[in-house]
């Protein structure tokens, strides 16, 4: 055996384009790397046990929820957070849309529900209203009774402008 | 952070791997996380080292070897769903996967993780012992293959060592009479009961028929009358309806909050029915 178990060990990954690095604990979730070692806090912790999807994120373009992937396990990988959305202070379309929807009221689950459709859209950029219900279905809101969140992800899809993976050089 | 406490390693070969299970008697292999993590979270498991098989090699393949598929235990739900493979050999798995919770965990979890974890709500176990799987290990005293029906054996219970780690289970594509059902509260929610049900359709019969239920019994098991009455006989409408009521005097189910024994037994009898029917199209 070549290497040994650790209980702390050195991690590195891309957020959002930029590189993090830090000496976390094995237990530390990708949810608290992102939040504390490379202070993004746009991603939010509802449950941290995966039910209520607030803190998915994509993990190489793929959704993933960040308080079920330990920050170890995303050695290497390239991560993109809610906050690679936005322009400075210019909404991208997708989050425009949630805007004018009212596709959120509290905003906890918000960046959860974003990053989950920017993924649906990413992979498919006409899905279908049921697509779009069984895509969200894995993420909780307790304000908006969904039927806004699901609007704006059809209004994103209207207008046919999503940016896809344009950050990470 | 709720996680407690443990070392992590993430080797680079299987032997490795299998070596650092074997090592601690607390060591727990970690693959996709996402039944693990839970567990972690709210301290129901407390392991000693976590074994991470990301980096081992050969674990992540689908491979067609003619009458059956050999699936890595490392391949997620989501490369499941996106198989061309698995969408022409084992439209079953094709059919499942989208059962699984949500987008965000089949990005994550593993065939491997959900069958060596044996949770009798999870689709997988449900469905490689109607298909009448293979699973195979591996630990310091060498390679070994376990049949499904040998392989679950109670809720959360495998006979799986523990120092032995799952790399490949192994799935007939010659069963091509199948279906499979369940009912959940919502999709993606666990569900409350589950029945696959496979065969070999050969002139107007069903031969070797395996039915299972989920979910609803506590552990994942075979419905043995049900299948008598399916094998060798004519498939019709009288022979689903007289499997419904077979399946629902086979069962003690279990009762919950999310609904009561007598509930369960009228859900699987309703499933087990409408699974024969399917089979009867497919046939």
């Amino acid at each position: 055996m070549s290497i040994t178990p650790e209980e702390r060990l050195d991690v590195s990954m891309t957020i959002n384009g930029r590189r993090y690095r830090a000496t976390v604990e094995a237990r530390r979730t990708l949810a608290d790397f992102i939040r504390e070692d490379a202070q993004l806090p746009g991603t939010k912790l509802g449950c941290e046990h995966g039910v209520c999807g607030a803190c998915t994120v994509l993990l190489d373009d793929l959704p993933a929820r960040s308080c079920l992937t330990l920050a170890v396990q995303a050695e290497g990988r390239h991560i993109r957070t809610v906050e690679s959305l936005a322009d400075g202070h210019e909404l991208n379309p997708l989050q425009r849309a949630f805007r004018e929807q009212h596709g959120l009221q509290c905003g906890f689950c918000t960046a959860g529900f974003l990053m989950t459709a920017t993924a649906l859209l990413e992979e498919n950029a006409s899905p279908s209203r049921e697509d779009i219900v069984e895509t969200v279905a894995g993420s909780l809101c307790r304000c908006t009774g969904y039927q806004t969140i699901v609007s704006a992800i059809e209004q994103a899809v209207a207008e046919g402008q999503i940016d896809t993976k344009g950050d990470d050089q | 952070m709720k996680p407690p406490k443990f070392r992590y390693v993430a080797p680079r070969t299987l032997d490795d791997a299998v070596a650092h299970l074997a090592s601690d008697l607390d060591a727990k292999v970690l693959s996709g996380g996402q039944s693990l993590m839970p567990l972690l979270a709210m301290r129901l498991a407390a392991p000693s080292v976590l074994v991470d098989l990301q980096h081992v090699p050969g674990l992540g393949n689908i491979e067609d070897e003619g009458t059956s598929l050999l699936i890595g235990a490392r391949v997620t739900h989501r490369e499941i769903e996106r198989s061309a493979v698995i969408a022409e050999r084992l439209p079953i798995l094709s059919s499942a996967v989208v059962h699984i919770a949500h987008p965000q965990i089949r990005s994550r979890g593993t065939l491997g993780g959900s069958t060596a974890h044996a949770d009798p709500s999870g689709e997988w176990p449900t469905i490689l012992l109607a298909l009448g799987a293979t699973m195979h290990a591996v630990s310091p005293r060498g390679r070994r293959t376990i049949e499904a029906d040998e392989f679950f054996v109670g809720p959360f219970t495998s006979t799986l060592a523990e120092d032995e780690i799952l790399t490949h289970v192994s799935v007939p594509a010659t069963r091509t009479a199948w279906s499979f059902q369940e009912a959940a509260v919502k999709k993606g929610d666990y569900g409350l009961a589950l029945v696959a049900a496979t065969g070999i359709p050969r002139d107007g019969v069903l031969l070797d028929p395996r039915v299972a239920v989920g979910a609803a019994v506590g552990s994942v098991r075979r419905l043995a009358e049900v299948e008598r009455l399916l094998a060798e006989v004519p498939m019709t409408d009288v022979t689903a309806d007289e499997a419904a009521v077979a399946a629902a005097a086979s069962i003690d189910p279990i009762s919950d909050i999310h609904g009561n024994s007598e509930y369960r037994r009228k859900l699987v009898a309703s499933l087990v029915r409408r699974a024969v029917r399917e089979l009867r199209n497919g046939a």
